[in-house]
């Protein structure tokens, strides 16, 4: 089963300073052990682990491949002298985004996951460390919040997404009196009934597409995320500068000079957009270039699109053939932009070399090529998201889960159905499908309190 | 003191309490207005069916006596859908109602500890008890006073005054102050409640005519046995002494209802006369044909009343029109047309407490020392009485022993989901058990109830050593049962040459099939543990059949009872955060008023059960929790509290029905 619970053991963390470029950036663990499980990924386990309490230790921070991610200063909190009152380690590292992206990309593989709203707050309260007076006062918050959140949800709820999941609660709450009735009285006395197969399969197959559109939902929240990727100087970054219509990124003829990547906000059809340049993939010469193309790889494997950029006047190597193959396997969407179309020595690409992937010919000075670039752009991102405007969207995490639990148990049935199986075992699963949807609308009680409650503290507090 | 304890009332519910508080050892006094109808049955002649039977296996396995006695009693006996699952498989035995009445009279009057008394309660003695803490004073029962003048004292009494509180019976225009046609109401105590600030309301139930076994046309009525195979409900099975008998069916039809539509302006239920609620699964056969047009015909059961009388139950009938509109109306049944109708249909009417007024422990909120079991707490059916009088006993002797309340959760027993659904949510309607209404159902099978429970009531000394000794045993041998099944694997040599009834290249392939263990086997919908058994018999022991049977519905289920387990573990742990009764819910800042006074009103004992009270919304319950753990004195939280955070809640709503004749 999911578990879509919040709140759990486990490590947490989060980025507790602000967003964006600064000196130092503060990064919060939390959790049992999250000092040992830190310590190995650290250029100092020993001094790490051996830490006491409100110490700081010094060391390098490395990946797994035992590369230094960031020097960094880690002030270790013991059980339950910290503001959670669990074991806990604040990382001091270098302020900038992708350092601090690549930090939190190994935390996530070393077993931490990202806190959510409130979750320290909450870890606080349930290990009892908010006094009496920070008590009421957290209680005052919660009684003011809830209300405001509550009735938040219930603005959004009130609309296409409550009506939508009412009705399916109606039909599985119908075919849940059908099968309550054979489970209340005696077969002598009532008729045996079976279940109708296809309105379950309908219901689960509506779920699950509702379900699906949490990925349109999502992408109208937090914008699609596209990436510029190619060889260096292949012009990606004049093709970035093109698309956000100004002057973000330094383009030069030098090779590399894009060493990190960089983002920019973005809307196309009102469509929210979040475009990265990337650094160019070559064999770097130095680390710093080596990090950046490493970085880039990350957002490369990230993004919903890529926008590959390819230099019209040299065309593809056998790596970066490779590199397009790998993406087709991997079912990521690219378009292929054959740059520098106004260029001497220009040469179109033979298509057979492409995977699939689609083309469009471009030239960043005339803008030959670009309309076509958006239209495809807008294609593809249309194919992500679901078409009608009106369309019920599913936008939170917890809906999806609860939702993809609906799907889960409702399978359940109908392979108990096909196999005959009494109506007792039916009832499980179906109560459990109905039992997801009550809480989508939170008509039955469930956990989602505690989303209300503390979700409203900001996250890493 | 006179006694320890006193038990209002001899009936189903009454019978478990004063052997409950026995067999804890306390002198207990059972004051009954007739000592001749100890353990009656008011209704229909049968203990047990769907869930009921379930809760009467669970009274036994808690150390109570209904099983006991309908094991001696039983002259048929079924297992109810056994073409069904394992969790609405449920037993049910028709009674000889005069041997269970004269047998359950017997067991109380052996019990050393328990004195017999007829008389009638009209009032209660109580004292105050000074306020503790500066919170507030409360009241404590100290005992009863009698209708001829008597003051018995007690420091704990159980209540369970049945149909009698108030009782008034109705046939057509006739009515009368009565409990059960020809006994008289208990009156008086009404007040003494009243007075107390228990508030009151009125339920009505019904019962059919009886005919004269000898005026039946027995050619005209299909027969219907019981199982060859009888399971005692008891666990401590003991031998059973009666001859099994038929049942017979027969069904209204379209003149019956004519008759019955053409004089529904003389039924008290439809005059108005009669103000109470009655139960919508057990209806009259007025409100069945008023309410279901379309139907033509209903299924009627003719059930002998015992072995030694002629009277015949006709259940499906319950009625409260006059005696010739009844007469009229089975006359037209088939094979009853010339019936001689020896008791007339009739409906009572009674009060009843509103249960939301009591503690999980069967306990009064208002008054100490008082618990309510049985009809009075707004229930309906002699196997949910007889829980809870088993329940009340128990906890009045936990109460007397100043121990902590004995409490069952809905994940536990029947019993359990009864109590919480009671005084969680109250009952405006006569309460009946379904099996619906339990979530963990899977959890809850009727053959289990000695696993789930038998432990509980050993560590409160509700079973002697030998009982014990039996259960252990059980469990062993349930265990070298399952051991054997994960052990032994099958081989070419096991099926070589024997004739079986599974085909083993059937359900498996046959390089696959062997050396699969049988527990692998026994999982496939074609094999059963007799066949595998017979396999290798020596494997597998010589234990009862049950234990046998038990064992192959655990193996056969293991997934669902694995996922209900899950279940149950997320369930409990809102139900192991304790709310204190007397938590101060004023000092809550931000909690809705209505949540306010419903937590007022019902007083939760735990987060879990507070969740399932209605009209309780998330936020209320998210401040409740707050302010329990943050509590003076409190500590921290379980830190998994949140998990989870209101599984415990009621999933949907309860799906009522109005089915033809429920009361089976």
């Amino acid at each position: 089963m999911i578990n879509s619970s919040k709140i759990q053991d486990g490590l947490i963390m989060s980025l507790a300073s602000p967003v964006g470029v600064s000196a130092l950036a503060i990064i919060r663990c939390s959790g049992a052990a999250c000092v040992e499980t830190l310590a190995a990924s650290f250029s100092r386990p020993k001094a790490l682990n051996a830490a006491q309490g409100k110490q700081m230790v010094y060391g390098m921070l490395l990946d797994q491949t035992g590369l230094v991610l960031d020097e960094v200063l880690c002030a270790v909190f013991r059980q339950p002298a910290s503001y959670t009152g669990e074991e806990m380690v604040e990382i001091s590292a270098h302020g900038s985004p992708a350092g601090v992206e690549a930090i939190c990309q190994h935390l996530l593989r070393i077993g931490f996951r990202q806190a959510q709203g409130g979750e320290f707050t909450l870890r606080a309260f349930i290990n009892g460390k908010l006094d009496l007076s920070r008590a009421e006062a957290v209680n005052e918050v919660i009684a003011a919040q809830t209300r405001k959140a509550h009735a938040l949800a219930m603005h959004r709820l009130g609309g296409a997404v409550e009506r939508t999941i009412n009705l399916h609660k109606k039909a599985l709450t119908q075919l849940m009196a059908m099968v309550s009735i054979q489970l209340d009285y005696p077969e002598e006395e009532i008729e045996e009934i079976h279940l109708p197969l296809n309105i379950i399969q309908g219901e689960r197959d509506a779920l699950d597409a509702l379900a699906q559109t949490y990925k349109s939902g999502k992408i109208y929240q937090q914008g699609v995320r596209i990436a510029l990727a190619g060889r260096t100087n292949a012009g990606k970054s004049s093709l970035f500068n093109v698309l956000v219509r100004e002057e973000r990124a330094i383009v030069s003829d030098i090779h590399g000079t894009t060493r990190d990547w960089i983002e920019a906000p973005y809307s196309l059809d009102g469509i929210p957009i979040r475009l990265f340049d990337t650094a160019g993939l070559r064999q770097a010469r130095e680390w710093v270039e080596q990090e950046g193309i490493r970085r880039s790889g990350m957002v490369i494997e990230n993004a919903g699109l890529i926008i590959y950029v390819v230099d019209g006047c040299v065309g593809l190597d056998a790596e970066e053939l490779d590199f397009l193959e790998q993406l087709k396997q991997k079912k990521q969407t690219a378009i292929v932009v054959w740059s520098k179309s106004d260029a001497a020595g220009w040469k179109a690409p033979e298509p057979a070399r492409l995977f699939g992937h689609e083309l469009v010919a471009l030239s960043t000075q005339t803008l030959a090529g670009l309309n076509e670039l958006l239209k495809s752009l807008t294609l593809n991102i249309g194919a992500e998201l679901s078409s009608e405007d009106n369309e019920v969207l599913i936008d939170s995490q917890r809906q999806h889960l609860l939702l993809q639990q609906a799907v889960a148990s409702l399978d359940q049935v109908m392979e108990a159905v096909e196999a005959n199986l009494s109506m007792d075992l039916i009832a499980l699963d179906l109560q459990n499908a109905l039992q997801a949807l009550g809480e989508i609308t939170g008509e039955v009680s469930n956990e989602d309190v505690l989303d209300v409650v503390f979700g409203n503290f900001c996250v890493g507090k | 003191m006179d006694f320890d304890a006193i038990v209002v009332g001899g009936g189903h519910a009454g019978i478990e309490a004063a052997m409950a508080l026995c067999k804890l050892g306390y002198s207990t006094m059972m004051i009954t207005q007739n000592l001749d109808t100890i353990g009656k049955m008011s209704c229909n002649p049968a203990i047990g069916g769907m869930a009921k039977g379930n809760m009467v296996r669970e009274i036994d396995a808690l150390g109570g006596w209904m099983g006991k006695l309908i094991d001696a009693t039983m002259i048929q006996f079924r297992i109810l859908n056994r073409r069904k699952g394992p969790a609405v498989q449920s037993p049910r035995a028709q009674a000889d109602k005069i041997k269970y009445q004269l047998y359950a009279k017997q067991v109380l009057e052996k019990e050393p500890r328990l004195r017999l008394f007829m008389d009638t309660v009209v009032d209660f003695i109580h004292e105050e008890v000074a306020p503790k803490d500066g919170i507030r004073s409360s009241k404590r029962i100290t005992g009863v006073i009698t209708e001829r003048g008597h003051q018995i004292c007690a420091k704990a009494v159980v209540l369970t005054t049945g149909t009698f509180l108030n009782g008034r019976i109705f046939v057509g225009e006739h009515s009368a102050s009565s409990g059960r046609l020809g006994e008289p109401a208990a009156l008086g105590l009404d007040q003494g409640l009243r007075k107390l600030g228990f508030s009151l309301g009125r339920m009505k139930t019904g019962t059919p005519a009886r005919i004269h076994r000898d005026s039946i046309d027995f050619s005209r009525v299909e027969e219907q046995w019981g199982d060859s195979e009888v399971v005692p409900f008891s666990f401590d099975a003991s031998p059973l002494r009666q001859e099994q008998v038929a049942c017979y069916i027969t069904y209204t039809n379209p003149s019956t209802h004519q008759i019955i539509k053409n004089n529904m302006h003389r039924s008290p239920l439809y005059s108005g006369k009669i103000e109470g609620i009655g139960p919508r699964y057990c209806p009259s056969i007025e409100d069945k044909v008023v309410k279901f047009p379309t139907r033509d015909r209903h299924q009627i059961f003719i059930e002998p009343e015992g072995a030694d009388t002629k009277e015949m139950y006709l259940n499906g009938v319950s009625s409260s029109l006059p005696e010739d509109v009844q007469t009229s109306f089975i006359h037209t049944l088939a094979g009853l047309e010339e019936a001689v109708i020896m008791r007339p249909g009739y409906a009572v009417e009674y009060d009843f407490m509103d249960p939301s007024q009591l503690y999980p422990n069967l306990e009064t909120k208002l008054l100490s020392g008082l618990f309510v079991a049985g009809q009075t707490n707004g229930t309906s059916g002699y196997e949910e009485a007889a829980a809870q009088g088993l329940v009340a006993g128990l906890n009045a002797g936990r109460y007397l022993a100043g121990e902590p309340a004995f409490l069952l959760t809905r994940a536990e027993a029947y019993i359990g989901v009864m109590i919480d659904d009671l005084v969680t949510l109250g009952t405006k309607e006569p309460y009946r058990m379904f099996t619906s209404r339990a979530e963990h159902r899977i959890s809850l099978r009727h053959d289990s109830a000695d696993l789930r429970l038998f432990e509980r009531a050993r560590e409160i000394g509700m079973h002697d050593d030998a009982a014990w000794k039996n259960f252990l045993q059980k469990k062993e041998g349930m265990l070298s049962i399952k051991d054997s099944l994960a052990q032994r694997r099958l081989s070419e040599a096991d099926v070589a040459g024997k004739e079986l009834k599974i085909n083993v290249d059937e359900i498996f392939p046959k390089d696959k099939a062997y050396g699969k263990t049988f527990w692998q086997l026994l999982k496939s919908p074609l094999v059963d543990l007799e066949t595998l058994r017979s396999l290798d018999p020596q494997c597998f022991g010589d234990f009862p059949l049950d234990w046998y049977r038990q064992v192959e519905l655990d193996v056969k289920y293991e997934g669902y009872v694995v996922r209900q387990e899950q279940q149950i573990v997320r369930f409990n742990r809102m139900e192991h955060m304790r709310v204190p009764a007397d938590f101060d819910y004023q000092g809550i800042t931000g909690l809705s008023n209505e949540a306010r006074e419903k937590f007022l009103k019902i007083t939760p004992l735990s987060i879990g059960q507070a969740g399932r009270i209605p009209g309780v919304r998330n936020a209320d319950l998210a401040l409740l929790m707050v302010a329990v753990a943050r509590r003076p004195g409190q500590e921290a939280l379980d830190r998994s509290l949140s998990e989870d955070f209101l599984q415990a809640s009621k999933t949907f709503e309860e799906v009522t029905i109005g089915s033809d004749d429920g009361d089976l």
